[in-house]
């Protein structure tokens, strides 16, 4: 049985970080590229916001209400893995997600905040004071790290999931689940309005800190 | 003049010139002095070097007699903060972000201010062309020394 679990926002989404995240990484810290750094992370704030808000208002399956759960639910799951067949992350990857957004939304927001002390100010870096920036400026060169190991972990469960059987890669491309057991259909919103909702997002960001 | 007389002047000269060498290795009685010193200086190096970067970037209209003084003014500030790592300024205080290695490595320390040195006057140079253009590697080259050093000898 195939299910379709990912609206098209969702795995546009989900590429689009992938491919940000790149760039953020190759050019963050590197005094050439601090202008396309800026942009790029001013996108990557744009998307967060917009997977946020999708977490909300979007599909079923991509609604936040769907798939985190409560420490009992991580308990149960971890005891007896097959007692549940969660329609998208199980709730271990759940809570995984949820920190991944917040450690990548935690680097976007100390970005805008940052000085490097020889010639770039972030946008919003004349918010606060001198001890402030460098604070904020510290913790976007650590929390980096924090999402390093968080995309190891992910990269390596997909592994795991793949030698066990389960392609969960190409389910973020075409969207769809293969699966034996019954799962009732989500309801999916158009990922249209995804678009639409990160295209406004975009626009406001860029024209106040752009 | 005698020769007796320009034999006392060469002697005062040259003890004025023994006396002033001593005193710059160390202009500073207390250590909080000395860091204050260097970083007010750097961080007038970092006021100037702001605006050129503006201008650089494109963040501000290139103005070149502006930005030729700018860099003239980092030019001369390349020399200041320096002296005020050695004597009691050798000392790790609190308010300092200077890291200790520096007094371990402070042959290495040396020539990088003089690299920086260095490329500040050739971006002096580059600025009186008034080319943008050929002002620009210039200038990336100088914030890559400001970089490189802080990577190795500024706290974070
Ligand atoms: C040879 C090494 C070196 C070079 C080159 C260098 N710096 Fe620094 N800079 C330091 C060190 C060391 C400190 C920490 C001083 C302290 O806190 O005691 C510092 C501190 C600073 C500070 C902070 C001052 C404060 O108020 O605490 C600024 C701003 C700064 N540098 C700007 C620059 C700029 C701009 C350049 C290039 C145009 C530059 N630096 C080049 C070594 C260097
Ligand atoms: C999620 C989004 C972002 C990611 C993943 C990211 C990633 C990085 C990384 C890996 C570095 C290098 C850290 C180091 O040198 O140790 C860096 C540095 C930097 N980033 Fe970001 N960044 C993001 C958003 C932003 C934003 C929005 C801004 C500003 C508008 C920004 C401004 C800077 C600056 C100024 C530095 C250099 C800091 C310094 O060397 O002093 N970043 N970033």
């Amino acid at each position: 049985m195939k299910v379709q679990v990912w609206d098209g926002f969702i795995r546009g989404f989900h590429w689009l970080l992938l491919v940000t995240f790149a760039g953020l990484w190759y050019t963050g810290g590197n005094i050439d590229f601090i202008d396309q750094h800026e942009l790029l992370g001013l996108f990557m704030l744009a998307l967060l916001l917009t997977r946020i808000m999708w977490g909300f208002v979007g599909s079923e399956s991509a609604r936040f209400s769907t798939f985190v759960k409560g420490p009992v639910s991580v308990w149960r799951y971890l005891r007896d893995k097959s007692a549940t067949t969660p329609l998208t992350h199980n709730p271990i990857g759940a809570w995984s997600v949820i920190a991944l957004l917040t450690l990548l939304l935690a680097q976007a927001l100390t970005g805008l905040f940052t000085d490097d002390a020889i010639f770039y100010q972030g946008p919003l870096a004349s918010w606060v004071d001198n001890d402030v920036n460098r604070l904020l400026t510290r913790y976007h060169k650590q929390i980096i790290d924090g999402i390093l190991i968080l995309v190891a972990i992910h990269i390596v469960a997909i592994f795991v999931y793949r030698i066990r059987g389960t392609a969960l890669t190409w389910t973020m491309v075409s969207g769809k689940r293969q699966t034996s057991e019954p799962l009732a259909q989500p309801k999916l919103v158009h990922g249209a309005w995804g678009y639409g909702l990160l295209a406004v997002n975009c626009l406001w960001i860029y024209l106040w800190l752009g | 003049m005698t020769l007796s007389r320009t034999l006392c002047f060469i002697a005062t000269l040259s003890l004025c010139l023994s006396l002033l060498n001593t005193a710059q290795a160390n202009p500073f009685t207390d250590a909080e002095d000395a860091v204050k010193y260097r970083q007010q200086a750097l961080s007038m190096m970092r006021d100037n070097f702001g605006i050129m970067s503006a201008m650089a970037r494109g963040d501000r209209d290139y103005d070149a007699e502006q930005f030729k003084q700018r860099a003239k003014a980092v030019y001369h500030l390349s020399y200041i903060p320096w002296d005020a790592f050695q004597g009691v300024g050798e000392r790790v205080t609190e308010n300092s972000d200077a890291l200790p290695v520096i007094w371990e490595n402070w042959s290495d320390f040396e020539s990088r201010i003089s690299n920086f040195q260095q490329a500040v006057q050739e971006l002096v140079e580059a600025a009186d062309s008034g080319n943008m253009r050929e002002i620009r590697p210039k200038f990336m080259t100088v914030a890559r020394n400001c970089q490189q050093c802080h990577q190795g000898y500024r706290a974070d």
